[in-house]
């Protein structure tokens, strides 16, 4: 999995792409972590280019939105495919998240 | 029932009367488009001018019947849905060789032969879908949105027709540019009603070109008011017409079928698929209505694919409103001027209502073919099937060079079309594998592989692409869940099974069996460790799936079987 971050100052926005699965959650997990610990307080996570996301996947969501929440930082989705969307549908996050339809709304949610 | 949010009124709910009549008067305004297919026919059997305007007026009784058998529930028919009843395409092809064959005795008796079978096959919708796939199914309707077409050309331009006029182009043309106009660029009401809208538009440059000036008599000698009764009946049968009704009666029962799940899916926040049971009931409404159209001196009904878009764009589904636009049609029947004023429609206005409806039937033939994966297979019979339909109408001497016991079939567009797509359909299952196998030896690939393999065989079963999504997804997040936390050495192995109906994966491993929870972890205790993660990836298998089960299967090994209904 690919990891693309781009700065719109005080906003990061983070672009995975591929799987997020067992192997890629790890280190996609601690760069979110990285970046907050780093000072982040206005983060936005493209998924649009993410076509798989597992168990593991969002299990570092949750961590890193827990973490967001502690230290008061604004942690916004958004792009979600309809296939993503499908699995956070299943998996019952679609309230534990705050998630836009489009980078616009996202970016203006996460300032 | 979930009302979903989108749903203002709901089908059980009694709008307020404003709200009822209004929405009835925009359905009966969307639908009077279709009338036309009615007048094509009734012109084709040489029909005069009077009669068809009593038969147009007999004709609204029917839609009005239609309607309120599709919402009632009479015994075991009509599906108790807001699901208006129009005029269809696709019954015109059909209906005009047998207008020009054997005059309206002919279309009359081989519409009542259409409705009575369509009512026969309702209870056998799903076998139906095994041998009308949606690559078939929507050819039919692509060749059915053709015909249309080509009907209106025809006249224009057929070698026997009269031919168009200036000012008859330019009345066609005015036409045609404000139903197309108003559909790209209008709005709201504006928008909805650019068929009507275009029609009247039509009407009034007919009426400053002179083109009404035989014609208008009939409505000037029309009542204002009358009763509608049926007149001039009487049936005939003619065993060559069989096919092309049959077809015809087939495509209506699968296109009931589907408006009928639109609307469910409407009423019901939770729909996932279709409720057989109020699908045959709507269907058998549907045959019922065509059959009553065919005894009362009409040509076939079917469902109103648009107006049931038209009720959820609104957000009124209710079932007074149904009964609002059986009502209107009553009404409107009793207004002989109107009925003649449709009935000397000018061949110019009807050119342009041909194709502009043409095209949209076209593109729904397109999307469900694309609704389905496409092979190599699926390609071959939809390609040769259209070349063969369309062969028809442009080599007219293809009919008369066949032996007279293949003329009924090589002399329709849309009955060689089909025929030809059975055909090469029953041939191509040969060498289609029910069952594939895949053993993934190592986890590096396997999701790749998995990927591939359903895709592939997704294609060459014709599965629905977000069926095979759902299977995709489940083999993955078990191999993910599986090796990190339950899997001993030795390969998995992934075999799936698909009929039109089902598709069945199973896998199997060596390992421990895994836990499907029927309720999520805890946020904390996903995030708490990996039993936490492992029990979620158990939940949401359970949910992806609409069947799972597992089972140890001896010398240590593990079988998970999901199931997923197609």
């Amino acid at each position: 999995m690919e990891l693309v971050e781009i700065r719109r100052d005080p906003l990061v926005i983070v672009e995975p792409r591929g799987r997020i699965d067992t192997m890629a959650a790890e280190p996609f997990g601690e760069r979110l972590t990285e970046l907050i610990h780093g000072g982040s307080r206005h983060m936005l996570i493209d998924l649009q280019h993410v076509i798989y996301i597992s168990s593991a996947g969002f299990r570092a969501l949750l961590i890193v939105g827990k973490l967001a929440e502690e230290v008061k930082a604004k942690l916004v989705l958004c792009g979600l495919s309809a296939e993503i969307k499908r699995l956070f549908e299943i998996g019952t996050f679609m309230d534990l998240f705050t998630i836009c339809a489009s980078r616009e709304d996202g970016m203006a949610k996460a300032q | 029932m979930k009302k979903p949010a989108t749903l203002i009124y709901g089908l059980d709910e009694i709008p307020p009367p404003f709200i009822t009549i209004s929405n009835g008067i925009q359905h009966v305004g969307l639908i009077a488009i279709n009338l036309v297919f009615p007048l094509l026919v009734f012109r084709a059997a040489g029909t005069p001018l009077d009669l068809i305007a009593g038969l147009l007026s007999t004709g609204l009784v029917v839609l009005a019947i239609a309607t309120f058998l599709q919402a009632y529930r009479l015994g075991p028919i009509g599906s108790g849905y807001m699901c208006p009843s129009t005029f269809t395409a696709t019954y015109l092809a059909p209906s005009l060789v047998a207008a020009k064959l054997g005059g309206l005795p002919l279309v009359f008796g081989m519409t009542l032969f259409s409705g009575v079978l369509e009512g026969a096959i309702a209870p056998l919708l799903n076998r139906l879908r095994a041998i009308f796939p949606p690559e078939i199914s929507g050819l039919v309707i692509l060749l059915i949105g053709l015909s249309i077409g080509t009907s209106g050309l025809r006249l224009a331009l057929a070698p026997g027709a009269a031919p168009f006029s200036a000012a008859e182009w330019q009345v066609a043309a005015a036409t045609l540019v404000t139903m197309v106009g108003l559909n790209v660029w209008g709005v709201g009401t504006l928008r909805m009603l650019c068929a009507l809208i275009g029609l009247v538009v039509g009407y009034i440059a007919a009426g400053f070109a002179g083109l009404f000036a035989t014609t208008f008599v009939a409505v000037h000698d029309a009542a204002w008011l009358g009763i509608p009764l049926p007149h001039h009946l009487s049936w005939a049968f003619d065993a060559t017409m069989i096919a092309p009704f049959a077809i015809a009666s087939v495509a209506a029962a699968l296109k009931a079928a589907g408006t009928i799940a639109l609307c469910q899916r409407m009423n019901d926040a939770d729909w996932v698929r279709p409720e057989m049971a109020s699908t045959t009931r709507g269907v058998l409404a549907d045959g019922a209505a065509t059959a009553v159209a065919g005894l009362m001196g009409a040509v076939g009904t079917n469902t109103s694919t648009p107006g049931v878009g038209l009720a959820a764009a609104i957000g009124v589904g209710s079932r007074p409103v149904a009964y609002a636009v059986a009502v209107l049609f009553v009404l409107l029947a009793f207004f002989p001027k109107l009925t003649a004023l449709l009935a000397i429609m000018p061949r110019a206005v009807m050119v342009s209502a041909l194709l502009f409806t043409a095209t949209f039937i076209i593109i729904n033939g397109i999307q469900v073919i694309s609704s389905r994966l496409l092979d190599a297979r699926r390609s071959l019979i939809i390609g040769f099937s259209l070349v063969a339909g369309v062969a028809v109408d442009i080599f007219p001497n293809l009919s008369a060079a066949a032996p007279k016991v293949l003329v009924p079939v090589v002399g329709s567009p849309l009955v060689f079309g089909t025929v030809i797509a059975l055909v090469l359909n029953l041939l191509f299952r040969l060498g289609v594998k029910r069952t594939v196998s895949l053993t993934l030896d190592r986890p590096e690939g396997a999701h790749q592989k998995v990927d591939d393999l359903f895709v592939r065989q997704g294609a060459v079963w014709g599965a629905r692409p977000d069926i095979v999504k759902r299977a995709v997804f489940g083999v993955s997040q078990l191999i993910d869940a599986v090796d990190e936390n339950c899997r001993k050495d030795g390969p998995m192995t992934v075999t799936a099974s698909f009929d039109e109906f089902n598709l069945d994966v199973r896998l199997a491993y060596q390992g421990d069996l895994l836990e499907f929870p029927e309720q999520r972890p805890s946020a904390d205790d996903i995030r708490a460790g990996v039993d936490g993660m492992r029990r979620l990836a158990g939940f949401m298998l359970r949910r992806n799936a609409d069947k799972i089960s597992s089972e140890a299967g001896g010398g240590g090994r593990a079988l998970v079987h999901f199931h997923f209904d197609h």
